[in-house]
């Protein structure tokens, strides 16, 4: 146990160390610096752009050769300090995570969460009904392929602007000032509603599918069988193949945690609502390089720790891992 | 546990549905804007370039504004200003000027605006080429005083500059002037800093705005700047009535405007008033592109027409071919554009390139250099700039129409702009300084622009056009007094060899997109309303946008 | 009765092919197929070209309507969908191609160093969040065509696949006839050829439909984003256009709902095809 936790956490170090870097190289190989291309949207008196184009450089230390900056990338990272942002000037970077990252959570959490354990129940439902299956299956296949921005625009479409029930975009209100009442608290859930069902539906598809499938292959062992010939209940049968079932999905929901915060960058554009994913978005559009490295690492780090939380839960639930590490997949 | 969920959501949904109700009475008194700002308010500070956008206009007053569409100046901090003699201007300040904290707004504070910039780097401080002293007569009374006066920069310059509070800003050390974020920001204008977040800017009425009595109250107790990355986003909320004006291009505007009830500049096509020129930049530095005759050529063989109808929806206009428009036309020479100009007319185009040579010698369908070299173009826009991509689609067809093998490519903002600041292009669409000003000049000295020979050119003449003439032309217009017979001479000389030489061609007009709906908000700026202008751009705001937050009125 | 024995030798094809769900979704995935395949050739519009007036319905001289401009939208789905179905063929082909030689290495050599950092890299790169890096690199690629666009997609797609072969490869090495090879002297590369890689074929093919799939909704949400090709046509770009344009909100509906639903039926095929199949390779699912 303790060889698979050191194991799971140095896998997590190397991928944080490749991901850094990866960060850092990245936008220094674009032709171009951002600081011009700023200043370029500027009209004003001739000459005064070199003014500021010398104090921009001297700012966010481009002028140091490329060694010293990575060096002093890594330094900062580990003061919490992850450079100020070109675009909001003089908001740090880690200011504006800290404002944006709640709405991944609010949004990511409970979508994960209720899509894993609905879908799961779903699926099993339909793993052992054939009446909801032939009905169910197309649905859940309809869900898992459809690509997250197209889904979330339809249902934008369809709830927001045709039924006219939810907002379609940003966290809550123009006329509302943030604060602990129940007007704010009904608005900020309304402008929550349309991003968060549209990742929970979408995920909710993927895990069904594999429950079901794994549910019809554990009624079917011989196991199961020879239960059944003992006089076991089906629904003792399924409950065991649900149990059973249970821990591939674990697994699944590791694999798939990119892939889903993925779909939350997606989802949080269409509806324009201030998550991480949505800020990188806009630092990209606008080269504002320090701000899209903060992003990028938060978003690694959350797919870190998730997986770390995952792992955890996989060796509680799975007794063999408890005893030795053996194979993880 | 499904039938929990369920339940649980259909509670959630009467609980919220009914309370939106209760939020409405706030709502009747905030303007929801968006179309200006594409990040959250991070700074305030009037002398960084970048600051949140209508800190200048909002919260900072300048001495004049301008209505670019009625090219009028409105005395604003100031009461009055003039030339007294050809290198002194005289500026009389409004006596009921004060600041948000109490303060009275006086001749001191302008003097001060303008000595930081002559005893600091701070973006304004080349006008210190031309001033040599900034006077103060009396508390209300200043006196510009010019060594080298640069009259058309200066007409812009008087609805620019926001006057600073000295009081506040002479305790800031020089080396942070330009880097403190001026949070809490203590200006003239009718409102302040409110509590933002990151998916919006927020401003708070000053109720004791000095300006009441003036000019009147605006209306919005409170304006939200939304920041609303897609343009289907803004038109949806437009639809759902929690966007009271939108600034971004909209797609479909003319096809559902009645339908929707949305309001536009003009009832009918073309719906938006201009706000800028977009210029298809040669690469005067390649052949055959340094050839005026094949330059000239280009500009016939395209219909601007199809652009505005096909992309445009007849939102806009073709340009002229001066690329003037708005204000600007008070130099405008018909005479010059009727000799000089070019319209579609792909006959001629093919004629022109036949005369000088550009042929067809190697049977591929396309021309040639006249020494047989074949050649090719790539038109480049920025990637995700989806106007302007089907703009360039249609000018390549066009090109291609009469033989000239060219192709438009979509590179990133970040690759395109540096391409464009590098020489390294063949043609491109730009409109960065093309855009609506108090004098011509601005333009002029954007297309033409003499500093090229170096290795970024960033302030305009993309394409390296190389004319010392025109170039001084266009310097000694700036220096010689407005709308004067000598001033107007120069700009006729100067129209007329923009269009012998073609160096870049002004095709069509980019609007000054405004949509917005009534359900909340109603007088809108229109054809039929023409007090203030209905635009929320950075810089825009002391261009009319504060009247129309005066005229506005709630429908409650 | 020669018949009978052909059906005898190739039991799961017989099963394949009588697989309800295996039918369902190869008729579909064909129909699509044949639409990018023929459909150019049946309509007289370029992709590009403006077709006629903006905003139409679907008609007899336009399918699927025009767009906003008055592109002829059936025509841009037709090309778009060549385009896609390359995306996915490549981007398929590489990724499943990566997974599966890290997976038999790693799989065959498991315990062994090569093993420990074959496994390092993969789960290395299956923990980035594959979009944030795709637009990451993106960003920063001037010009984009297919074959760029397949390999960024590939890049992050192959490490489940990598893992899973990898597992297969373990439990297969350990069984007899594995033995037995290694025992009667075979090369590592023979045995891994002629008795690993033959046992996990249908497994291998089950792989590469989910890898199509994945790759081809990743890369459909990086067009979304703008970060697609920089030129060239395919589904993404038509329904990011589509988004552009407010096609959903003019009620364009066919120029949005049309490739969406194109594109999701086409993935929905082959999920039908990989869920059949596996019923089919294991023979405890059939029975249902």
């Amino acid at each position: 146990m303790g060889r698979y936790l050191s194991k799971k956490i140095a896998i997590y170090l190397v991928t944080f160390v490749f991901a850094v870097t990866l960060n850092w190289v990245v936008p220094r190989l674009v032709p171009g610096d951002p600081i011009t291309s700023l200043l370029a949207r500027f009209s004003g008196l001739e000459g005064g752009k070199e003014i500021l184009q010398s104090y921009f450089v001297q700012t966010f230390g481009l002028d140091k050769p490329l060694w010293s900056q990575y060096l002093g990338f890594w330094r900062s990272l580990f003061m919490g300090e992850l450079g100020i942002s070109i675009t909001r000037f003089p908001s740090p970077v880690i200011d504006i995570i800290k404002n944006a990252i709640i709405y991944d959570f609010i949004i990511l959490l409970p979508s994960i969460i209720l899509s894993w354990i609905i879908g799961n129940k779903l699926g099993a439902l339909s793993g052992v009904n054939k009446t909801a299956d032939n009905f169910l299956m197309p649905v859940f296949y309809f869900l898992t392929s459809s690509p997250y921005f197209w889904f979330a625009l339809v249902v934008s479409y369809l709830l927001g602007i045709v039924l006219d029930i939810f907002p379609i975009s940003h966290a809550y209100s123009a006329a509302l000032t943030p604060g602990w009442n129940w007007i704010f608290i009904a608005d900020f859930i309304m402008h929550w509603f349309l991003p968060f069902i549209t990742m929970f539906l979408v995920q909710l598809g993927g895990w069904a599918i594999g429950m079901r499938n794994m549910i019809i292959y554990e009624t079917n062992t011989n196991y199961s069988r020879y239960m059944e010939s003992l006089g076991a209940s089906r629904r003792l049968i399924r409950n065991y193949g649900y149990r059973n079932g249970i821990l591939p999905q674990v697994t699944g929901l590791a694999i798939s945690l990119g892939t889903i915060i993925s779909g939350g960058v997606l989802t949080q554009v269409v509806f324009a609502y201030p998550g991480l994913g949505y800020t990188m978005v806009q630092a990209i559009r606008q080269s504002d390089y320090f701000l899209i490295q903060g992003c990028f690492l938060f978003l690694i780090l959350m797919v870190l720790a998730a997986n770390f939380i995952v792992d955890i839960v996989y060796m509680i639930i799975d007794p063999r891992v408890r005893h030795s590490y053996s194979e993880e997949v | 546990m499904r039938k929990r969920v369920a339940l649980l959501l259909v509670v959630l949904l009467l609980v919220t549905s009914s309370s939106i109700a209760f939020a409405a009475p706030e709502r009747h008194e905030t303007l929801v804007v968006g179309g200006g700002p594409w990040n959250p308010a991070t700074n305030w500070n009037p002398l960084y370039p970048q600051r949140t956008s209508a800190t200048i206009g909002l919260v900072y007053e300048t001495l004049f504004s301008y209505n670019p569409e009625t090219n009028v100046y409105k005395p604003w901090l100031a009461k009055s200003g003039e030339w007294v003699s050809d290198t002194v201007y005289e500026v009389e300040l409004r006596s009921e000027a004060r600041w948000s904290d109490g303060e009275p707004l006086t001749a001191a504070d302008v003097v001060f605006t303008y000595e930081l910039a002559r005893d600091n780097e701070l973006p304004y401080t080349p006008i210190w080429r031309q001033l040599s002293e900034v006077k103060e007569l009396s508390p209300t009374k200043v006196q510009f005083v010019f060594s080298d006066p640069s009259y058309q920069e200066w007409q812009v310059e008087l609805y620019s500059r926001p006057i600073i509070p000295k009081h506040i800003w002479k305790d800031i050390p020089g080396d942070q002037l330009l880097v403190v974020a001026n949070e809490n920001p203590v200006g003239s204008g009718p409102y302040k800093a409110g509590e933002g977040a990151s998916d919006r800017i927020v401003w708070d009425r000053d109720d004791n705005w000095w300006a009441n009595e003036v000019f009147g109250q605006p209306q919005p107790k409170r304006v939200v700047e939304m920041i609303i990355p897609e343009n289907n986003v803004a038109l949806g909320m437009l639809m759902q009535r929690t966007l009271d004006l939108s600034n971004y291009f909209i797609p479909g505007i003319p096809a559902i405007k009645n339908s929707f009830g949305l309001n536009t500049w003009f009832d009918d096509a073309p719906y938006m008033l201009q706000a800028n020129t977009a210029v298809l930049y040669l690469n005067n530095q390649r052949p055959p592109m340094d050839d005026k005759v094949f330059r000239r050529a280009l500009a016939h063989a395209v219909n601007p027409e199809v652009i505005v109808e096909r992309v445009f929806e007849f939102m806009v206009p073709a340009s002229d071919p001066t690329g003037l428009f708005g204000g600007w036309m008070a130099y405008h020479d018909p005479d010059v554009a009727r000799e000089y100009g070019f319209s579609y007319n792909p006959e001629y185009a093919a004629q022109l390139l036949d005369e000088a040579g550009y042929v067809d010698q190697d049977g591929d369908g396309w021309r040639d250099l006249p020494d047989g070299t074949p050649m090719s173009f790539e038109i480049i826009v920025p990637a995700g700039w989806t106007d302007w991509m089907e703009s360039i689609r249609i000018i390549s067809d066009h090109f291609r129409a009469i033989g000239v093998n060219a192709n438009p490519a979509f590179p990133d903002q970040s690759v395109y702009e540096n391409r464009m600041f590098t020489g390294n292009f063949d043609m491109l669409i730009n409109n960065y300084g093309a855009t609506v000003s108090g004098s011509p000049f601005t333009y002029w000295n954007w297309i033409a622009n003499h500093n090229i020979h170096r290795e970024q050119v960033t302030e305009g003449n993309f394409g390296r056009y190389d004319n010392p003439e025109l170039f001084d032309l266009i310097l000694e217009f700036n220096k010689v007094l407005p709308m004067t017979e000598e001033s107007l001479a120069i700009a006729s000389e100067i129209q007329r060899i923009l269009l012998e030489d073609m160096p870049a061609i002004p095709f069509w007009q980019n609007g000054m997109w405004a949509t917005s709906q009534s359900e909340w908000w109603t007088n809108w700026p229109s054809e039929h309303n023409p007090d203030g202008y209905p635009s929320t751009w950075g810089g825009y705001w002391q261009m009319g946008g504060v009247d129309m937050l005066i005229n506005l009125r709630s429908t409650k | 009765m020669a018949k009978g024995s052909f059906w005898k030798r190739h039991e799961n094809l017989y099963f394949a092919v009588t697989n309800k769900k295996v039918l369902f979704g190869a008729c579909l995935f064909t129909a699509i197929l044949l639409l990018s395949i023929i459909g150019p050739y049946l309509t007289p519009y370029e992709h590009d070209e403006f077709a006629g007036p903006g905003y139409l319905p679907p008609s007899k001289e336009h399918w699927f309507g025009t767009t906003l401009q008055g592109r002829d939208v059936y025509t841009g789905v037709v090309y778009g969908l060549r385009s896609t179905l390359l995306v996915g063929f490549l981007a398929g082909t590489i990724a499943s191609a990566i997974g599966l030689v890290v997976g038999f290495i790693s799989g065959y050599n498991s315990g062994r160093a090569a093993d420990e950092g074959l496994m390092m890299v993969t789960n290395v790169f299956m923990v980035i969040p594959s979009l944030a890096l795709l637009i990451l690199l993106s960003a920063y690629l001037p010009y984009r065509g297919i074959v760029t666009q397949s390999l960024i997609v590939s890049a992050t797609a192959w490490p489940w696949t990598a893992r899973a072969v990898r597992s297969q490869t373990m439990s297969l090495r350990s069984q007899e006839f594995v033995n037995l090879s290694r025992i009667s002297g075979l090369s590592t590369f023979r045995i891994l050829k002629e008795d690993i890689a033959a046992n996990m074929f249908s497994y291998v093919f089950m792989v590469y439909i989910l890898q199509f799939n994945g790759t081809i909704l990743a890369s459909v949400g990086l067009e979304f984003l703008g970060l697609g090709p920089t030129r060239g046509i395919s589904l993404g770009l038509i329904l990011q256009n589509a988004v552009n344009w407010n096609a959903l909100h003019l009620g364009m509906w066919w120029w949005i709902i049309i490739p969406g639903l194109l594109l999701t039926l086409l993935i929905v095929s082959l999920y039908f095809i990989n869920t059949g199949l596996d019923e089919v390779f294991n023979p405890r699912l059939r029975e249902l």
